[in-house]
C-alpha cells in the first residue's frame, strides 16, 4: 500500500481533509456538518496517512521519537495521547452540560449568542452547544484512533 | 414523645462511617482495631439508649418526588433488636482481637462487621419500605464478605455464595411484596404513606380490608413470609445456615445469635398486627413448628459443635416464628421473649464452641468431653447458657418455651382449625423433646469422661472469656428476676407486635397448666432419652446417606450445579471464540425478537405498497441491488470490499435524492473510512477457503432473515407514521433557530433539543475504545505469558481474528 503514487496522493489530500473536517466542524451549527461528522473526517485523514505511511510513522516520521519495535501498541505515546483526547473530550461533553447547572438551569441547557458587526463575517452566531459539539468530536477522532491504531498495529 | 431524629440517624450512620474508615484505623491501631469496633457499637447502643420509652416515627427526606424518605420507627420492638445488636456487637468486637490475632484481612474483616452491624441497626429502625430493603439486603451483601472470610478456603466460598444466592433471592420476594403492600398503601392511605410503614401499622384493619378486597392479602403475605423465612432459615431453605458456619466464630456467633437470621423475625414481627390472620396463624404456626423440629433433630445428628449451634439457632428460629405466628397474646410474648433469651444464650454458647475450638483445636464432639477441669470457667458459663437453651427451668429458656405451648394450646380456642389444634401442642413438643437432648450433648462436652487422643488443653485469655461470661451472667439475671426483664424492655416490644396486648407476668409456675405439662414431659422424656443419643444420632445420620434427596443441601447442588453446567455448555455453543459464531447469535437472535416483537403486537398486517420511486432514485437503487449481487459472487477480498462500497456511496446518494444532506454527509464519510480500515487490514486476513455447503445454506438463511427483518421494520414504522410532519417535527424544525441558534436542525437536535442521547451515544463510542483497548492489552499479556515476544508473533492467531476486526469501527 505505501507505493510512490500512494505517498504523493496522501501528501495533498490529507492537508486538505483536515480543513475541509474542521470546517465541517466549525459550521454545523447551521449548514450540514458537525462535530460528528467533522470527527469521523478527521479519523479518515489520520487512516490515509497510516495506509500511506505506515503506522510508526506519526511518531517517528513526525514527532521524531524512537519506537520500540517489541513494544505493545497500548502503550505507545501517541495512542496515550488518543486515549487521553476521548477522555478530555468525554469530560468536556459532560462539563458543558453542568455549567448551566451554576445557573439553575437543567442539566445540558444550551444558549446562543448573536453578534453583530464583526469584521469579514458581519453576523454571526455563536452557540454554547459548540462546546458540547467540541466534546463529541474529541470523543470521536480519540475513540476512533485508538482503536484504529490498537488494531491496525495488531 | 417523639425520637430525636439526629440521635436517631446518628446511631445508624455511626457504624457505616466508622466502616469506611477503617483502613486508617487499622494502621494507627492495628489488631486492636477490635476494640474501636467495641466503642462505636457501645457509642451506637448508648444513642439509642437514649431514646428508650419514646415512640414515633422521625424521617430525612430522600427522594421526595416518589414519597420516598429516610424514615425511622423508634418502639419497643424496634430498640429491643437495635440494642441487643449494638450490645451483642461489642461483645464480639471485643472478643475478635484475640480469636483472629494473627489472621490477615482484618481491615476486610472490621470494616465487614461494622457495615453489618450498622444495616442490623437500620432494618431495626427503619420504617419506610425501600428503606428496609435496602439495610435488608445490606446485611445480606455484610454477611457475605464475613461468612467468605476465608478467601482460600473453597468450603468458605461456597458457603458465603449459598447464604448470597437464599437471602437475597428470598430478599427479592420480599422486594416483589413491598412493592405491593405500597400500592395499595397509596391507594387506601394517600400517595403520601405509600411507603410509610408506620402509618400502615396505624390503620391495620383498613390496610388488610383493602388487600383482601384486591385478592392481594395472600400473595402478599406468601412473599414476605419467603423473604422472611429465607433470612431467618426456615426449612426448607434453612440450610444455608449451618453451612455459613466456614465463618470465624465471632462472626458465627453475631450472625446466627442476635442479628442477620433473626431479621425475617423481626420483620414477621414487625408486621404481624398489619397481617395477623387465620392464614396468617396457619402459614407461620406450621413453618416455624416444622423448621423447629426438623432442625432439631438435624442437630441431634451434627457431629461438629458449630453445626450443632447452627441446626440449634435454626430451630429457635423456628420456635420464635412460630410463637409469633400463633394469634393469641402468648404467641407474641414467646416470640418477643425469646428473641431476647436466644439472643443471650446463643451468642454465648458460640462464643464457647470458639473458645473451646481455640484451645483444644478441634470442633468434632466425639473428640471432646470433660473439659471442666481445664475450662472451669468455660464449664459454667455453658451450664447457664446450655440449660437455659433446653429451657430447663428456672433458667430463662424455660420461659419463653412456657409461652410458646401455652400459645400451641391456645391456637385451637381462637380458629377453628380441627385437628391441628391438637397437632401443633404436640409437634412443639416432639421438637424441644430433641433441643433437650442437643442442650445436654452440647454440656458433656464439659463433663464425664476426657477423651483419650484429646492434647492439653490450654487456658483461654480473659478477653476471650469476658464477653460470654457477660452475656451468661444477663441470661442468669433474666432467669432469676423474669419480671424485670420484661417490665424493661420484653412488654414494650410486646405492645408493637401484638394485636390486644396486656399487662405480661412470667416467672415459675405455682399451679399446674397444660403448659407446665407439656414442660414436663419435653424434660422427663428428653432426660429418659438422653442415654440413647447415640443410636439416635448414628439413626438420623444415616437417612440422608441412604436417600440423598431427604436433604435441602442435595438440592441445591443439584440445581445450582445443572445450572452452571448448562450455563457453561450454553456459552461454549455461542461464544466459541469464532467471529461468525457470535454474529449468527446476534443477528438470528435479534431477527427472532424483532419479528416476534411485531407479531405480537399485530403490527404486520398485508398492506398494498405504494411505490412512488423516482427515476433517479430507481436508478441509484437499481445500481446498489447489482452492487449488492456482486459483493456476494466476488471471489477476492479486494473486489468484494469495494463492490461493498459501491452499495454504500449509493446508500449515500439515495439520503441526498432524499433531501438528506446530513445523512448523506455521514455515511459517504463512514464509508470512506469503513473501506479505508478494510483495506489495511485486508492484508491480514486469509486468502479465500473453502466452506461447505451447509455453511453456505445457513449463511443464506441467516441473510435473508436479516433482509426480511430490517425490511418489515421499515414497512411496518414508516406504516405507523401519520402524513405530513409530526408534531415533534415540526417543533423542532421551528425552534431550531430561535431556542438553539442554528438553521442546520439536525445538528441542533443532536447537540442541544436531544444533548443527552447524544451524551449516552459518546459514552458508547468511549466504552468501545476501552473495551477494544482492554481486550487487546489483555491478549497481549497472555500471548507474553505463553512465549516470547517478538517479531514472529503477528502471523500465527490474527488470521481467525482479524476479520473481527474491522466490525469495531462499523458499529460507529
Amino acid at each position: 500500500m505505501t507505493t510512490v503514487i500512494m505517498r504523493t496522493t496522501a501528501r495533498a489530500i490529507v492537508p486538505i481533509i483536515l480543513v475541509v473536517a474542521i470546517s465541517l466542524f466549525f459550521e454545523g451549527h447551521n449548514l450540514p456538518g458537525g462535530g460528528f461528522i467533522g470527527g469521523v473526517l478527521t479519523v479518515t485523514a489520520f487512516a490515509i496517512i497510516y495506509m500511506a505511511f505506515g503506522l510508526d510513522f506519526l511518531e517517528r516520521g513526525i514527532l521524531g521519537r524512537d519506537v520500540d519495535p517489541g513494544k505493545g501498541p497500548s502503550r505507545d505515546r501517541v495512542v496515550v495521547a488518543y486515549r487521553r483526547l476521548f477522555a478530555y473530550g468525554f469530560a468536556i461533553a459532560v462539563g458543558s452540560g453542568l455549567v448551566p447547572l451554576l445557573f439553575g438551569r437543567p442539566f445540558l441547557t444550551q444558549t446562543y449568542e448573536s453578534l453583530e458587526g464583526v469584521p469579514i463575517y458581519g453576523y454571526l452566531g455563536i452557540a454554547s452547544a459548540l462546546v458540547f459539539d467540541f466534546g463529541v468530536y474529541c470523543v470521536v477522532v480519540g475513540g476512533l484512533l485508538t482503536i484504529l491504531s490498537v488494531v491496525g498495529a495488531e | 414523645m417523639s425520637p430525636d431524629l439526629a440521635i436517631v440517624v446518628a446511631a445508624v450512620a455511626l457504624p457505616f462511617v466508622v466502616a469506611a474508615l477503617t483502613p486508617v484505623l487499622f494502621r494507627v491501631l492495628g489488631e486492636g482495631t477490635g476494640f474501636a469496633g467495641t466503642a462505636v457499637a457501645l457509642t451506637s447502643f448508648g444513642l439509642l439508649a437514649t431514646q428508650y420509652g419514646r415512640e414515633g416515627a422521625v424521617a430525612l427526606p430522600w427522594v421526595p418526588s416518589r414519597n420516598i424518605a429516610l424514615q425511622f420507627y423508634v418502639d419497643g420492638w424496634a430498640l429491643l433488636f437495635a440494642l441487643l445488636a449494638c450490645g451483642i456487637g461489642a461483645l464480639i468486637f471485643s472478643y475478635s482481637p484475640a480469636y483472629m490475632h494473627g489472621e490477615s484481612g482484618l481491615v476486610r474483616y472490621y470494616a465487614a462487621l461494622l457495615a453489618f452491624m450498622g444495616s442490623i441497626v437500620g432494618v431495626a429502625l427503619a420504617a419506610d419500605l425501600i428503606a428496609i430493603f435496602l439495610f435488608w439486603e445490606l446485611t445480606s451483601l455484610a454477611s457475605f464478605v464475613l461468612i467468605g472470610y476465608y478467601t482460600a478456603d473453597d468450603s468458605s466460598q461456597y458457603a458465603a455464595r449459598m447464604a448470597m444466592f437464599i437471602t437475597v433471592g428470598g430478599g427479592l420476594f420480599l422486594l416483589v411484596g413491598l412493592l405491593l403492600l405500597s400500592v395499595v398503601a397509596g391507594d387506601v392511605l394517600g400517595p403520601g404513606a405509600a411507603f410509610d410503614l408506620a402509618a400502615m401499622l396505624e390503620n391495620p384493619d383498613e390496610m388488610q380490608g383493602a388487600l383482601r378486597d384486591r385478592g392481594l392479602f395472600l400473595p402478599v403475605l406468601g412473599l414476605l413470609a419467603i423473604g422472611a423465612g429465607t433470612k431467618s432459615a426456615q426449612v426448607p431453605l434453612h440450610f444455608w445456615l449451618p453451612n455459613a458456619m466456614a465463618a470465624p466464630t465471632p462472626v458465627s456467633a453475631f450472625l446466627h445469635s442476635a442479628t442477620m437470621v433473626k431479621v425475617g423475625v423481626y420483620f414477621v414481627g414487625r408486621t404481624r398486627p398489619l397481617l395477623v390472620s387465620a392464614e396468617w396463624l396457619f402459614l407461620f404456626a406450621s413453618l416455624g413448628l416444622t423448621t423447629m423440629t426438623v432442625c432439631a433433630i438435624l442437630a441431634v445428628a451434627s457431629t461438629d459443635i458449630k453445626e450443632l449451634l447452627a441446626y440449634s439457632t435454626a430451630s429457635h428460629l423456628g420456635l420464635m416464628i412460630a410463637g409469633f405466628g400463633f394469634t393469641s397474646v402468648y404467641g407474641a410474648e414467646a416470640g418477643v421473649f425469646h428473641l431476647l433469651n436466644h439472643a443471650l444464650f446463643k451468642a454465648a454458647l458460640f462464643l464457647v464452641a470458639g473458645i473451646v475450638a481455640h484451645e483444644a483445636g478441634t470442633r468434632e464432639i466425639d473428640e471432646l468431653g470433660g473439659l471442666r477441669r481445664d475450662l472451669p470457667i468455660t464449664a459454667a458459663i455453658t451450664t447457664v447458657v446450655a440449660l437455659s437453651m433446653a429451657g430447663i427451668p428456672p433458667f430463662n429458656g424455660f420461659y419463653s418455651k412456657e409461652l410458646l405451648f401455652e400459645a400451641a394450646v391456645e391456637a385451637s380456642h381462637h380458629h377453628d382449625i380441627g385437628i391441628l389444634g391438637w397437632l401443633y401442642p404436640a409437634v412443639a413438643v416432639f421438637g424441644s423433646i430433641f433441643t433437650v437432648l442437643y442442650s445436654l450433648k452440647f454440656l458433656s462436652l464439659f463433663f464425664g469422661e476426657r477423651p483419650e487422643g484429646l492434647d492439653h488443653v490450654h487456658r483461654p485469655p480473659v478477653s476471650l472469656l469476658v464477653p460470654p461470661a457477660v452475656l451468661a451472667l444477663l441470661a442468669a439475671f433474666v432467669s432469676v428476676d423474669p419480671q424485670r426483664a420484661v417490665d424493661l424492655i420484653v412488654q414494650s416490644g410486646l405492645e408493637a407486635t401484638a394485636v390486644d396486648p396486656h399487662e405480661m407476668h412470667v416467672g415459675i409456675p405455682t399451679s399446674y397448666s397444660p403448659a407446665l405439662g407439656m414442660s414436663a414431659v419435653t424434660i422427663g422424656v428428653g432426660l429418659l432419652a438422653y442415654p440413647t443419643y447415640g443410636r439416635l444420632h448414628d439413626g438420623i445420620r444415616a437417612i440422608p446417606r441412604t436417600v440423598p434427596q431427604v436433604g435441602a443441601n442435595w438440592w441445591y447442588d443439584t440445581v445450582v450445579d445443572g445450572l452452571s453446567d448448562e450455563g457453561r455448555r450454553f456459552a461454549e455453543t455461542v461464544h466459541n471464540g469464532m467471529l461468525r459464531t457470535y454474529a449468527t447469535w446476534t443477528l438470528g437472535a435479534t431477527c427472532a425478537l424483532a419479528l416476534a416483537g411485531f407479531v405480537a403486537a399485530g403490527a404486520i398486517e398485508p398492506t398494498a405498497l405504494g411505490i412512488k420511486a423516482t427515476v433517479p432514485i430507481a436508478l441509484v437503487l437499481l445500481v446498489a441491488v447489482i452492487g449488492a449481487v456482486a459483493v456476494v459472487t466476488s471471489d477476492s477480498h479486494i473486489a468484494g470490499v469495494l463492490t461493498l462500497s459501491i452499495l454504500g456511496f449509493m446508500v449515500a446518494i439515495f439520503y441526498i435524492l432524499a433531501s438528506a444532506p446530513d445523512l448523506a454527509l455521514t455515511q459517504l464519510v463512514v464509508e470512506t473510512l469503513v473501506l479505508l480500515i478494510f483495506l489495511l487490514v485486508i492484508e491480514e486476513i486469509p486468502e479465500y477457503y473453502e466452506v461447505g455447503i451447509g455453511r453456505v445454506a445457513r449463511d443464506a438463511v441467516l441473510s435473508v432473515a436479516v433482509g426480511a427483518t430490517a425490511f418489515v421494520t421499515v414497512l411496518v414504522t414508516t406504516d405507523a407514521r401519520p402524513d405530513g410532519p409530526t408534531e415533534i417535527a415540526r417543533g423542532y424544525a421551528e425552534q431550531a433557530v430561535p431556542r438553539g441558534g442554528g438553521t442546520n436542525i439536525v445538528n441542533v437536535t443532536l447537540v442541544d433539543f436531544r444533548g443527552f442521547d447524544t451524551l449516552g451515544e459518546l459514552a458508547v463510542v468511549a466504552l468501545a475504545a476501552i473495551s477494544i483497548l482492554t481486550l487487546i492489552v489483555m491478549r497481549g499479556r497472555d500471548e507474553g505469558r505463553i512465549g516470547p515476544r517478538g517479531e514472529d508473533r503477528p502471523d500465527d492467531p490474527a488470521g481467525a481474528r482479524s476479520d473481527g476486526d474491522p466490525s469495531g469501527g462499523d458499529d460507529e
